[in-house]
């Protein structure tokens, strides 16, 4: 081989590498470097890297691990509180508990849940055999088949996909909850959810509903009679908003000159957040709007380091850029999620006016229409086949009691009271994974906790969004009844 | 006038300043027998078909044949010119190939170029200035060739160059079949170059039956290494991942591909693998250290160390290729260890090859260098990266 080819060839490779390193100075996006693709909760993260790794370049494993740990509980240490949490990591951290370290450190987020590990990610982002729960419960006084004959035969690679336990939130699961509901009918006398019932029955502010020549704004935006009767008909103006509070929030009054002087055509989601804080805190935390999360994607700040180095301002440009990490785009489009979804809906990008459409502000569309205007799955589809849909149906009609009905966001996005008020959790994971969280803010509401209980563990049922019976049954209710039982017996001897 | 010794250094080397292709024994005696040639004719010592003694022990001047002389003289016993050659050209040859070179470097006929490769190694060459020095030689051999009474040193010197079987090179334009008789006849004419060429020819028979058993040898087992080293990296391509097993456990596998501590062990095993591997063949490419270049050994060391990375390379992702970058290094890696292997299939089973439907197995094996050599450049950029981000995050 001569020299000269060589020298080609050691130039192009060198151009080539050049180029992939440059691409990645200037747009920062560094998405071809990890090992493997993250999970699907995390996926949205992809593109700014110090959300999760905040240590300092090439800090010890000790260190990054911890910091990982904290950006884990950063966005869901509320969650796991609110869970009450079964195997807190202050539990662990005693140093009693040191001899169950080598096993399974329980301390650390990052011993079950690893990101970038495709291969062994299962069920719930856990990147450990399914079967762990054998790492301390399988001898010694944790041994669960000690104090429970019913639990002898069965294998730990189904504590958890029986529908029996989780190793956080069991708050529909642990034993004295299913001993008390264990009598529950499959469907109440009166299934109505009680908390939508009161919210819709609620009414209004008791401001004076304005009418389409209410309406102060610019003219140019008046000159939309169809904009001007969704507004009309919405429940904005029904109690007493005008164009003014979102389209000028900074005008003061609803006089026409100052509207028109701050007018925007399209208000920031901050507008919206002014006045819906609970949802707009919930938002944040699900899928929908988790790129708005406010501890996500804080682009990292090179120029201390730098200053200590003397060499802040004499980095160039595409540098710089590559130094402080990339922040996240602030909205998720339709396309870039990893459930079914209709093709022709991948540009939407999600906020409050994509459901709720701005003027319109339509909850109704928002709790059906709008999910599945972008869902396409056989659970989403197979919705307007089901008893709930038949419900939801009667209820938008008159036909029946408010709170009936049962629609997407009824059981997605339920509704949480807070400090007397009541409203909708816009955080449709919150009682989504595992499934038998949505059994206490929504399931029992009309169902009782067995039926709940068998039809959350069948699959096929979930398929079909819940049109039939279920085909499973979750036997933990009949054994914690027995142990109950023959607990009160051995009391009563 | 230059001496035999140097003349033929002249003649065995290029303009460039390399060597042409004479086996290194051969070349050893070729030198050896001109030491004594030179001795002979400055009248130092004399030969006949059973003993060769030394006639007068007076110092010619050049250091190296006084050497050689002297040690002739210290010898109690009387031999003959082929055992001194045999014994010259393995103690001495190297001492009067340098200092040859250093008296034609001297003269202004050669010149001494150092040129450093990777800070490490430093060959030297010896490229020739006085091209006219070398033509004049050339000349005389050609002179010798033809009909006219020759004369007798030049007829020494041109045993010495046919025993070393570099006419051809020589003299590429001529058909030395013609001259063949006329050279065996002269050949005759001179003890002592007829002495060398007789013992040059023996030791070239005897190295050349010792060297093919031994190439053939080594041709084989560098065949059966490439052949599992290709099989194994064309597994390592296709196969499906190692599935790790789904039960909570200490697991050696999972050990092996996730955990960190392990992986860097295996990632930097393969690493020092491939770059051992890479020095070895550019060492035997370049010529660089000649003990290593000319080794069989070494040569087969680099398709040992091409199978070692294909294990070691298992132990690392368990057939697992992964995506982007990483996806990219794995196909540069591979098609390294595929390409070199298949090279040396084409080097190595020509005729089965051709039996296979493969007319061309040299042309492929040109082909498949190339791409050998192809894949490795953008290895280094690609393992920077790899482990940069291993260690970042």
């Amino acid at each position: 081989m001569s020299r000269r080819t060589v020298w080609w060839l050691v130039s192009g490779t060198l151009l080539a590498s050049a180029f992939v390193v440059a691409s990645m100075f200037v747009s920062g996006d560094r998405r071809i470097l990890p090992a493997g693709a993250m999970t699907d909760a995390h996926h949205q993260l992809e593109i700014s890297c110090e959300t999760c790794h905040g240590t300092p370049d090439f800090a010890d494993t000790a260190a990054a691990e911890k910091a990982l740990n904290r950006s884990c509980l950063g966005c869901h240490e509320d969650e796991l509180k609110a869970a009450d949490d079964s195997h807190p990591r202050k539990t662990f951290r005693n140093p009693r508990m040191a001899a169950y370290w080598d096993r399974l450190d329980a301390r650390l987020c990052t011993t079950c849940h690893v990101e970038h590990r495709p291969e062994i990610t299962r069920v719930g982002a856990v990147t450990v055999a399914m079967d762990f729960c054998m790492a301390c419960h399988a001898e010694g006084e944790q041994d669960v088949r000690v104090e429970r004959p019913s639990h002898a035969g069965l294998t730990f690679d189904s504590c958890a996909s029986s529908g029996c336990h989780n190793y956080h939130d069991n708050r529909a699961l642990y034993e004295d909850f299913l001993v008390k509901h264990s009598h529950g009918a499959w469907l109440a006398l009166t299934p109505m959810h009680a908390l939508a019932a009161r919210a819709r029955a609620a009414g209004q502010s008791g401001a004076t509903p304005l009418a389409p020549g209410d309406a102060v704004a610019p003219a140019s935006a008046l000159a939309d009679p169809a904009v001007l009767e969704d507004w009309a008909r919405s429940g904005h103006a029904a109690a007493g908003i005008n164009c003014g509070a979102c389209h000028a929030p900074a005008a003061g009054d609803a006089s026409p000159d100052a509207v028109e002087a701050h007018w925007a055509d399209t208000p920031a989601m901050s507008v919206c957040e002014d006045c819906h804080r609970t949802q707009a805190r919930t938002f944040v935390r699900g899928r929908h709007g988790m790129r708005r999360h406010p501890r996500i994607a804080k682009p990292r700040d090179p120029h201390r380091a730098l200053r200590e180095l003397g060499l802040d301002g004499v980095l160039p440009e595409t540098v710089m850029v590559w130094l402080e990490d990339p922040a996240v785009p602030e909205r998720m489009a339709a396309g870039e999620a990893r459930l079914p979804m209709r093709g022709d809906a991948a540009h939407r990008a999600l906020d409050c006016g994509t459901c709720h459409m701005p003027h319109a502000v339509d909850v109704v569309r928002a709790a059906v229409e709008a999910c599945t205007y972008c869902h396409d799955d056989e659970h989403s589809r197979a919705f307007f086949d089901s008893p709930h849909h038949a419900l939801w149906l009667a209820e938008r009609n008159g036909l029946a009691e408010p709170g009936t009905g049962v629609s997407c966001a009824t059981c997605h996005m339920s509704k949480i009271e807070r400090r007397g008020k009541i409203a909708t959790n816009h955080n449709q994971n919150d009682n989504l994974r595992p499934n038998e969280k949505m059994i206490r803010t929504v399931c029992l509401d009309c169902h009782g906790l067995a039926f709940s209980l068998d039809a959350l563990a069948d699959t096929d049922l979930i398929r079909r969004n819940f049109s039939g019976r279920p085909t499973v049954h979750v036997e933990s209710i009949d054994w914690a009844v027995r142990r109950a039982k023959a607990q009160r017996q051995k009391g009563g001897n | 006038m230059l001496t035999f010794t140097e003349e033929v250094l002249l003649l065995l080397g290029d303009e460039e300043g390399a060597l042409l292709p004479v086996d290194k024994h051969a070349f050893d005696c070729a030198l050896a027998g001109a030491a004594l040639l030179d001795l002979a004719f400055a009248y130092r010592i004399d030969t006949d078909l059973q003993a060769l003694v030394v006639t007068d022990s007076a110092p010619t001047g050049m250091p190296f044949l006084d050497r050689i002389l002297a040690r002739i003289a210290s010898r109690a016993d009387t031999v003959d010119a082929a055992t001194w050659i045999r014994e010259l050209s393995t103690d001495d040859a190297e001492t009067v190939r340098k200092q040859a070179l250093a008296n034609l470097v001297q003269r202004g006929i050669l010149e001494r170029k150092e040129e450093p490769f990777l800070w490490v190694f430093r060959p030297v060459r010896y490229p020739t200035i006085d091209r006219e020095a070398v033509h004049g030689i050339k000349l005389r051999i050609e002179e010798v060739l033809s009909d006219n009474i020759p004369d007798p040193r030049d007829v020494a010197l041109m045993s010495l160059v046919d025993a070393c079987q570099i006419l051809p090179d020589l003299f590429p334009d001529r058909k030395l079949g013609e001259a063949a008789a006329r050279i065996a006849l002269l050949r005759k004419m001179d003890l002592i170059g007829r002495e060398v060429a007789g013992t040059i020819a023996n030791i070239q028979r005897t190295i050349v039956l010792a060297a093919r058993a031994e190439a053939a040898r080594f041709r084989k087992l560098r065949l059966i290494l490439a052949t599992l080293g290709g099989a194994a990296a064309a597994v390592t391509l296709l196969a499906p991942r190692v599935p790790l097993p789904d039960s909570y456990g200490p697991d050696l596998l999972e050990h092996l591909w996730f955990d960190g501590i392990w992986r860097q062990w295996s990632g930097y095993l393969i690493l020092g693998l491939a770059v051992v591997g890479l020095a070895i063949a550019i060492v035997i490419k370049k010529r660089l250290v000649t003990r290593i270049a000319r080794s069989h050994r070494w040569r087969l060391s680099h398709f040992v160390l091409g199978v070692g990375c294909v294990l070691v390379l298992f132990a690392h992702t368990g057939f697992r290729v992964g995506s982007d970058l990483n996806a990219a290094l794995m196909g540069c890696f591979l098609a390294v260890l595929l390409s070199g292997a298949l090279a040396e299939i084409c080097t190595g089973a020509p005729s089965r090859l051709r039996a296979v439907g493969i007319a061309r197995p040299a042309r492929l094996r040109r082909s498949l260098m190339w791409l050998h050599v192809m894949a490795i450049c953008p290895l280094p950029a690609l393992l920077i990266v790899h482990i940069l981000t291993a260690y970042r995050y």
